[in-house]
């Protein structure tokens, strides 16, 4: 039905937006049943919000909710920054956040969920953006309160730029850093997370999409956060997470990508140094 | 015989008045304006720095602006058999605009076109020389390199291209160079030297011993930021190299001439030592992209020109760079 709608909006707004994609969807050959379904091209957030948040009252106002904050203009369109930060009166309250990027091929970024009462006070994640567009963060309350912020940001072929010279590496190798204080902590996974938008620069052939779908922070065997990922996210994507107080340790990250490949690791505490390399990285795939 | 060579001729007419007329004219149109309020403001303005070795100083403009494909130093030097080109320029226009200048200064054939390294500003002008049928010479890892970008060329630098842009038009090198190389111009001999990975993986130098001319390709960026496209760390590492070699003078890649190697290295040098470590530091205290962006080599600001639509790209490659070492 969802899909439906994007198509006749395709139609009635642009009409070269159904020819366009045709042509993506030929260019990506094999790899095309992936995308059928993909949200059109702009206009993303008209058809997102009634289906998320149907006609609930989204506020846009309050400083003490939440703040986004993006470059006016990408130093890399393939691994834009983007950090969200939470306000005295959601941090130990929140819910859900979702991150939209209105232009993209794939608007919803991701998805987190909050256990409640985990006090998350920041999260940076770097993000594609393929071209002019709005980006938004949507948070939600615990006693069900929404706020929205945007921004827009000026980026050209994120989902589409060729894989990066600094790719590579093992697969699945989870890196953690952490603040000196132990209240953030970055988790980089080791993943092309290829978008199915990007070409081989020298065969000329399409890339097939292959991307982290989810992940999940647990500590003590309870879910702290579950995330819900795309191929919005960078290669290597990247999620770092602060708390106003020193965060519980260890901290395990479990990753699961579009081919269900499962990836784990476990952050043992700021007393390890500055860096902890993964130790447990346990590549299996499963079924 | 005749009649078939005209029947293919008249086809081929059909062909060409049948295509899009409105987009194609339009196109060259536009193209045929730019240049020639270009060519207009802008005469094509050679400097002979030392005896037959002959600049063409690039622009101070970003890469997205209207002429950013004059932004690179560019010319010549000419031996008493042939002339050597070094970089054609970041469009054909640009290209045709070296050759051109190149007759107006001798009669010599070219006979060899050098690239210091793959990016637009210094080779889309390489098939300008096409008609001299010369060698094209460059880094052992040159051809690699502009397999890697040629796509992205043709897609995102069409409009410099001649129409229709193909890929065709992105020339790579003939002859490499693995370590070293001496070209013999007739009394007059270059010695061309590939560096390990720094400005970018395919960086060469040009040295013309009759003058102690040193061309340093985007080695050296003098007023302009430095753009880092390779490995900062080589990068710090081949400025030592450099600024050991004797010259009387040395063409950088951008900016203007220097004739005092080891001094003009110093202000770059200065910057990527501070992207390096401040990156760094931001890695290691656990800060985010954005913290290392915010942050990092700020006091180098006040030195660069268009630092704004450099920096921020520099930090953000290189902070992708070191997380995973």
């Amino acid at each position: 039905m969802q899909h439906i709608a994007f198509i006749r909006r395709r139609h009635a707004n642009h009409p070269w937006g159904a020819a366009l994609s045709l042509l993506w969807l030929a260019a990506l050959g094999g790899s095309a049943l992936a995308f059928a379904d993909a949200p059109p091209a702009s206009g993303a957030w008209d058809y997102l919000r009634p289906q998320f948040y149907a006609d609930r009252e989204i506020g846009i106002g309050d400083a003490a909710f939440l703040n986004l904050e993006v470059p006016a203009s990408t130093p890399d369109p393939a691994a834009t920054p983007l950090t969200v930060r939470f306000g005295d009166r959601t941090i130990g309250q929140l819910k859900q956040l979702r991150v939209i990027i209105d232009n993209n091929p794939s608007p919803v970024v991701s998805t987190f969920e909050f256990a409640a009462g985990v006090r998350v006070a920041e999260i940076d994640l770097r993000v594609r953006i393929d071209r002019l567009t709005s980006v938004r963060a949507i948070a939600e309350t615990t006693d069900g309160r929404l706020e929205m912020r945007s921004g827009w940001v000026d980026a050209s072929g994120g989902c589409s730029a060729a894989p990066a010279a600094a790719a590579g590496g093992t697969i699945g190798d989870i890196r953690f850093r952490n603040t000196p204080d132990g209240k953030a902590l970055q988790v980089g996974i080791r993943h092309p997370n290829n978008s199915g938008f990007q070409i081989d620069p020298l065969s000329g052939n399409p890339i097939p999409p292959h991307y982290v779908t989810h992940i999940r922070f647990s500590a003590d065997g309870r879910t702290l956060v579950d995330v819900d990922a795309g191929i919005s996210l960078s290669e290597n994507p990247t999620i770092r997470i602060a708390s106003d107080t020193a965060l519980p340790e260890p901290v395990t990250v479990e990753v699961i990508d579009s081919k269900d490949a499962h990836f784990s690791a476990s952050w043992r505490g700021p007393t390890t140094g500055g860096e902890t390399i993964s130790d447990a990285a346990s590549p299996t795939a499963s079924r | 015989m005749i009649v078939y060579r005209l029947g293919w001729t008249m086809a081929l007419l059909t062909i060409a008045l049948a295509l899009p007329a409105s987009a194609a004219s339009a196109a060259s149109a536009a193209s045929a304006a730019s240049a020639a309020s270009e060519s207009a403001a802008q005469p094509f303005a050679l400097q002979e720095v030392a005896p037959g070795v002959f600049v063409h100083f690039g622009r101070m403009l970003p890469l997205d602006a209207p002429g950013h494909d004059d932004i690179a130093n560019i010319g010549f030097i000419v031996g008493e058999q042939c002339v050597a080109v070094i970089d054609t320029g970041g469009s054909m226009r640009i290209g045709r605009a070296l050759r051109a200048a190149i007759k107006t200064r001798t009669r010599r054939p070219v006979c060899t076109v050098i690239n210091t390294h793959v990016h637009v500003d210094h080779v889309l002008g390489n098939a300008a020389f096409s008609p001299d049928h010369p060698s094209f010479v460059g880094h052992a890892r040159l051809p690699a390199a502009i397999a890697r970008n040629r796509l992205y060329f043709v897609s995102q630098y069409a409009g410099d291209l001649d129409q229709p842009a193909s890929a065709q038009q992105i020339i790579a090198p003939d002859r490499l160079v693995q370590t070293t190389l001496e070209l013999d111009l007739g009394g007059r001999r270059l010695s061309l030297r590939a560096w390990p990975t720094a400005h970018t993986d395919c960086d060469l130098t040009v040295f013309d011993e009759k003058t102690g001319t040193l061309w340093t390709g985007d080695l050296l960026f003098r007023e302009r930021l430095p753009a880092v496209d390779g490995d900062v760390s080589g990068w710090l590492a081949v400025l030592d190299d450099l600024a050991r070699i004797k010259v009387q003078r040395a063409v950088p890649g951008h900016g203007s001439l220097a004739l005092d190697l080891a001094a003009a290295l110093m202000p770059e040098r200065a910057y990527l030592q501070a992207l390096l470590e401040g990156v760094h530091e931001a890695i290691d205290q656990g800060q985010s992209m954005q913290e290392a962006l915010d942050h990092t080599a700020e006091a180098q600001r006040p030195q660069w020109q268009l630092w704004d639509s450099t920096h921020a790209r520099n930090v953000a490659r290189v902070y992708q760079q070191l997380e995973w070492q």
